[in-house]
């Protein structure tokens, strides 16, 4: 599915651990990967001399791991440029890493690594850098909601991820609890939610299955976003993959948004990952 | 591929750092993206608006528009008392809302503790110089100097080291320091030795480590995220209440509705009948019961307090009682944490290889008896104590040490005992630690080689010890002829065994079996060796037959679902156990719809009592984190109190029980005149603010005394509340509606016609609101619920039993209560204020007697119904 994969590569450190990301991919899935700097025009030459620096370092890494790499080096607005990149090269998925100042504004409007995800015409996975030193993350924590699409391209991009890491899924699905109006919250046990697993969620299991990869299901009421952050923090997962609420802004003010909530809070790294089409 | 495994030049390489550190400007762009390395508090609802919360839930939204129509009332009809009324809803909103808020407070200052944890200044070698820096600007990949006294601020890989000794008791509660090296290490990050966590302290030597993952990324900051994003949620009672409110305001607002239509068909005018259908309103909802019910949560927590168990959020004085699972730890909990050597063996019963294995004991010690004084590990010390009993000193001087840790789960030191030529290594430590390090045994004072039947007698003695309950620890040496060398622990001697036992608290078997009583479970969690824990807890008498034990190691590997039926068994232990487990443990049994209680002192013990239904700290041995993060501490870290505590909780959500039948019971003498005004055409009985008056007013110290109502004898034979289990459940309701109600109201009716009729009033007359004949009639109304409330509270003191069965004068509480009811009521008839207050008029003192004879009869009729039941019930 995925035959070439672009990472955007800067100065900063974060950018470089999220195109190790997009190494492992493209080691799983067989992939060419180009890894592109798009230098600004105030960009200093010692921001220029750092982004080179990671882009050698990665290369050594790919040359080492056996993937074919390429890396593009061009001035200009970094939006047009990763987009002519993409369509040029038919690009299948782009990493791009965030910045902490993106996860401080609201859904993180306006960013570069918002634009990414709504412009390109390819699958997204924007990577929140967290914790460095969780370099081979063995544990994948996979936050699933009832509503999500393209079932088979997700579980695809998790089952080569886990693959590639050789890592073990914890698919995980926090639910709203039943209440009544006179009874309050029903109690459930995770037994009996487990028959309430939403078809999606179910499929998505299969395919993963088809895949041979290892994987666990949990399901779980509670408020979203605080479940996948505890999930994550008491059983020490190394990476989580979710995908991308497209939310309203009214709806997001109103009642909150995961995602956004996820990026705050997340006790290790998080991979939002957007399949192409997904909004179209 | 992890960190601790990686080569100091691989570890250099994927944290993009150098030997030199960090250039200035990378740090400053790690620091923005980063962030600060500090401890946050999870994102949280604050508490300005969580007291807003309160005004805004089903009921107060209903109370909120009947004052808003009061006031309105007031604006278009000036002059009819409503403003007042629009008032006294306002406040009783207020009043709901205060008493509701301080019941779900709580003082979070469990990341603040942890907080005090970190340092504030560390080295750091940046751009190859080293600087003193605030610990809160250090960033992955940074090179930090650690030294003896140093704490650690942030997570970091060790590439070099110098002796270096770390202190991790602030997140693994293992008190021993921990030999620390810069190699390369198999195994997970968190039990390896290159890795320095934020917040351990570096005990001796030196060193220099990569920083990897800073503030909340690091192992200190997953256990503020977890202490502090768990949220307790509802307590069972506040459920109960939120459920009870809604049924009780759905009911009122139906009934207002209905009677506003019947009246409006009847031809009632439109003001009138707004009024009615706010009267049915205001009398359907028990005013006084969030208070109450607050103050007798308060009051709980005062005894509890007596017991030894201090209660930190007044919900959890009743969640206490509904506890279904006890995970407890062992040490100092259910034992005594005093340490005594209990037996010793060796493989030929000689005088001279048991003073060998003492010898090894006392030096082999980091415990000291200083001043006539011992001072250590409890362990250690019951070794010396017994051993300097038993052998007296010895003098030597220690050459080298390699200190205890839990991965090696042994110690050695080297001595050179005086006025003897050669060097000698001591080790003690867990049987399958230090028997493959013996090549030899000592048998009569001969080395002969360590042979299988040796080997198997061995392993039989140390498998009896732990079957006696004891912690057994094993004793080897060897001579070091050739000096000190690398090969310190090979080819050891073994000499003997030594049982230590930790005595049980002696009042742990009796609560223990009134858990059992009480349908109540009880696991222990603990570090020990399974053998030594299921003695114990046979000892105890928590298990009875052949539990099922789960191993730390079979732990981990375990998946939820196999662990989650492990813990439907009856009896189950879980041995060789970290602090770090329980938290698994506690959600485990929470999702299975379990009301969980569990014990921790620990740093890392924090988040499991913050998850927990019921954490409860060590008063003694608990650290500040433990403490703050928890519901109850308990002063003696005794299993005894928690068993109390529970009882304490139990009596306290059965005499919220007896309460709420009491002022129900008055809510029937509150309606029933509305609904007779409406209906029959009367003037109204009782006024909507003579309602509060016994709602916030008359009622509240004779319902805080039922709260105080000592627990009834069967409470711990009885099993944990069902969850299904109504506050408000369809017996209550029938009481104190259908029996007790009816009753009052039948004394209201009557003392208000008494009066009508004696001043002369026919059916039909119309009466002004400041009549003095309709004023002297509501009072006597009022008087009349007043008087059989007073019986009343004596009917409300048990469901079943007599009141001569449980003492009449049991609860002096009850005496006071019903003084204060008396003197509030004659201040309302007699004072002037009180009469202007609640639109009353004095009324002779003939009129109280005649509404005797009604409560003499509620309260007759009452212990009649109980002997009753009592003979259905023990039929």
């Amino acid at each position: 599915m995925y035959k070439k994969i672009l990472s955007a590569v800067n100065e900063h450190i974060n950018s470089e651990i999220a195109a190790r990301y997009a190494l492992n991919l493209a080691k799983a899935c067989k992939a060419k990967l180009y890894l592109c700097f798009i230098a600004e025009k105030d960009t200093s030459p010692t921001s220029i001399e750092m982004a080179e620096n990671a882009i050698k370092r990665l290369f050594i890494m790919a040359r080492e791991m056996d993937i074919k790499v390429e890396s593009i080096t061009a001035t200009g607005d970094p939006l047009k440029e990763i987009e002519k990149i993409v369509k040029h090269e038919a690009i299948d998925i782009a990493f791009a890493a965030t910045k902490r100042e993106d996860i401080e504004k609201r859904f993180y409007a306006g960013t570069f690594a918002r634009r990414l995800s709504l412009n390109l015409s390819c699958s997204v996975a924007l990577v929140r850098v967290v914790h460095i030193g969780r370099l081979h993350p063995n544990k994948l924590l996979v936050p699933l909601k009832g509503g999500d699409g393209h079932i088979k391209e997700r579980a695809h991009f998790i089952a080569k991820m886990a693959e590639g890491f050789e890592s073990k899924v914890f698919v995980f699905h926090a639910t709203k609890p039943i209440t009544k109006f006179f009874h309050g919250e029903i109690h459930i046990t995770p037994l009996e939610w487990e028959k309430r697993l939403p078809e999606n969620i179910a499929e998505f299991m299969r395919h993963l299955k088809k895949h041979k990869i290892e994987y666990e299901g949990k399901l779980l009421p509670g408020a979203v976003a605080r479940s996948i952050t505890i999930e994550a923090a008491s059983k020490r997962h190394d990476l989580i993959i979710m995908g991308a609420s497209e939310r309203s802004l009214l709806s997001s003010i109103l009642k909150g948004n995961p995602v956004e909530a996820v990026l705050r809070e997340a006790p290790c790294d998080l991979i939002i990952f957007k399949p192409y089409n997904e909004n179209k | 591929m992890k960190i601790n495994n990686l080569t100091k030049e691989e570890v250099l390489q994927n944290l993009v750092t150098s030997e030199n550190g960090l250039t200035e400007e990378e740090a400053k762009k790690r620091l923005s993206e980063f962030g600060l390395n500090e401890i946050e508090e999870a994102k949280k609802t604050s508490l300005f608006i969580r007291f807003l919360k309160q005004f805004t839930h089903f009921l107060a939204i209903l109370l909120w528009i009947g004052a808003g129509l009061a006031i309105l009332s007031e604006i278009l009809h000036p002059g009819e008392g409503m403003l007042t009324l629009g008032l006294a809803i306002i406040g009783v909103i207020f009043i709901n809302a205060v008493f509701t808020f301080v019941q779900e407070y709580r003082a979070e200052k469990s990341i603040e503790k942890l907080r005090l944890l970190l340092p504030f200044y560390v080295k750091v070698i940046r751009e190859g110089i080293e600087k003193e820096l605030q610990a809160r600007e250090i960033v992955p990949g940074d090179l930090i100097i650690l030294s003896e006294g140093n704490k650690v601020p942030a997570d970091s890989r060790l590439i070099d080291t110098t002796y270096l000794m770390l202190n991790n008791a602030s997140l693994t509660g293992e008190s021993e320091p921990m030999p620390a090296q810069h190699k390369p290490c198999e195994g997970e990050i968190i039990e390896s030795r290159n890795i320095a966590f934020a917040g351990t302290t570096v005990v001796s030597g030196s060193g220099k480590a990569i920083v990897f993952a800073t503030g909340m990324g690091t192992e200190f900051g997953r256990i503020a995220h977890l202490t502090s994003a768990v949220e307790s949620g509802l307590s069972p009672l506040q459920k109960e209440i939120v459920k009870a409110t809604r049924i009780i305001a759905f009911l009122s607002t139906v009934m207002g509705v209905l009677f506003f239509f019947i009246g409006h068909l009847i031809g009632i005018g439109f003001w009138e009948n707004f009024i009615f259908a706010i009267g049915i309103i205001i009398a359907n909802v028990p005013e006084g019961l969030l208070p109450t019910v607050t103050l007798s949560l308060a009051m709980g927590s005062q005894r509890m307090a007596k017991k030894r168990a201090l209660i930190k959020t007044l919900t959890s004085v009743e969640t206490l009682g509904s506890v279904t699972v006890i995970c407890t730890d062992k040490t100092g909990t259910l034992t005594q944490n005093r340490m005594e050597v209990e037996r010793i063996w060796t493989i030929d019963n000689q005088q001279s290889t048991i003073d060998k294995l003492l010898k090894i004991a006392c030096l082999c010690n980091n415990a000291r008896f200083i001043n006539g004084e011992y001072k250590g590990d409890p362990t250690e010390v019951a070794l010396l104590r017994y051993a300097r009993e038993n052998i007296g000193d010895i003098k030597s001087e220690r050459m080298h040490e390699i200190p205890f840790d839990s991965e090696r789960k042994r110690m050695t030191t080297v001595n050179k005992i005086l006025d003897t030529p050669s060097l000698y290594a001591f080790t003690k430590g867990a049987m399958e630690s230090l028997l493959p390090l013996c090549s030899q045994i000592l048998v009569n004072g001969e080395k002969l080689p360590m042979d299988d039947a040796s080997r198997k007698k061995t392993m039989d003695a140390y498998h009896s010890l732990m079957d006696k309950g004891l912690r057994v620890l094993s004793f080897a040496y060897r001579a070091l002829e050739k000096g000190l060398d690398s090969s310190l622990e090979k080819d050891m001697t073994f000499v003997g065994l030594i049982g230590i036992e930790d005595p049980p608290r002696p009042e742990v078997s009796d609560a223990i079996e009134k858990c059992h009583d009480a349908g109540i479970k009880v696991i222990m969690i603990t570090g020990d060796a399974s053998r030594t824990a299921v003695a114990i807890a046979k000892e105890i008498g928590l298990i009875k037959g052949n539990p099922v034990v789960v191993e730390g190691h079979e732990f981990v590997s375990m998946h939820d679902k196999e662990l989650r039926e492990k813990l439907t068994e009856k009896e189950i232990i879980f041995s060789r156990m970290t602090p770090k487990h329980k938290m698994r443990v506690v959600s485990i049994l929470k999702e299975e719809g379990q009301r969980v209680a569990v014990t921790g002192d620990g740093v890392n013990d924090a988040p499991a009592l913050k998850n927990a239904d019921i954490g409860i700290a060590m008063g003694i041995a608990g650290t500040d984190v433990a403490k703050e993060a928890s519901d109850m501490i308990l002063l003696d870290d005794n299993f005894a109190t928690i068993v109390n505590a529970i009882e304490e909780g139990r009596a306290v959500y059965e005499n919220i029980r007896k309460f709420i039948s009491y002022i129900f019971s008055s809510n029937i003498p509150e309606i029933v005149p509305y609904l007779a005004y409406i209906l029959f055409r009367i003037p109204l009985p009782l006024t909507i603010i003579q309602i509060l008056a016994v709602d916030l007013g008359t009622d509240m110290l004779p319902a805080l005394a039922l709260g105080a109502e000592k627990p009834t004898e069967g409470i711990m034979k009885q099993p944990p509340r069902d969850p299904k289990e109504r506050l408000l459940n369809f017996k209550l309701l029938t009481r104190a509606y259908l029996f007790l109600g009816p009753i009052e109201a039948a004394a209201g009716l009557f003392g208000f016609f008494y009066i009508l009729k004696s001043g002369g009033w026919q059916w039909g007359d119309v009466l002004a609101a400041n009549n003095l004949l309709y004023m002297q009639a509501t009072t006597a109304c009022l008087t009349a619920i007043i008087v059989t409330q007073v019986a009343n509270v004596f009917a409300c003191r048990s469901f079943r039993e007599p009141v001569l069965k449980i003492g009449f004068f049991s609860n002096k509480l009850i005496f006071i209560g019903i003084a204060f009811e008396i003197l509030l009521q004659i201040f309302i008839v007699y004072h002037p204020w009180g009469n202007m207050i609640f639109a009353t008029a004095p009324i002779s003192f003939n009129i109280w007697l005649i509404l005797i004879p009604f409560a003499i009869f509620l309260f007759i009729a009452e212990e009649i119904r109980k002997v009753f039941l009592h003979q259905i019930y023990h039929t």
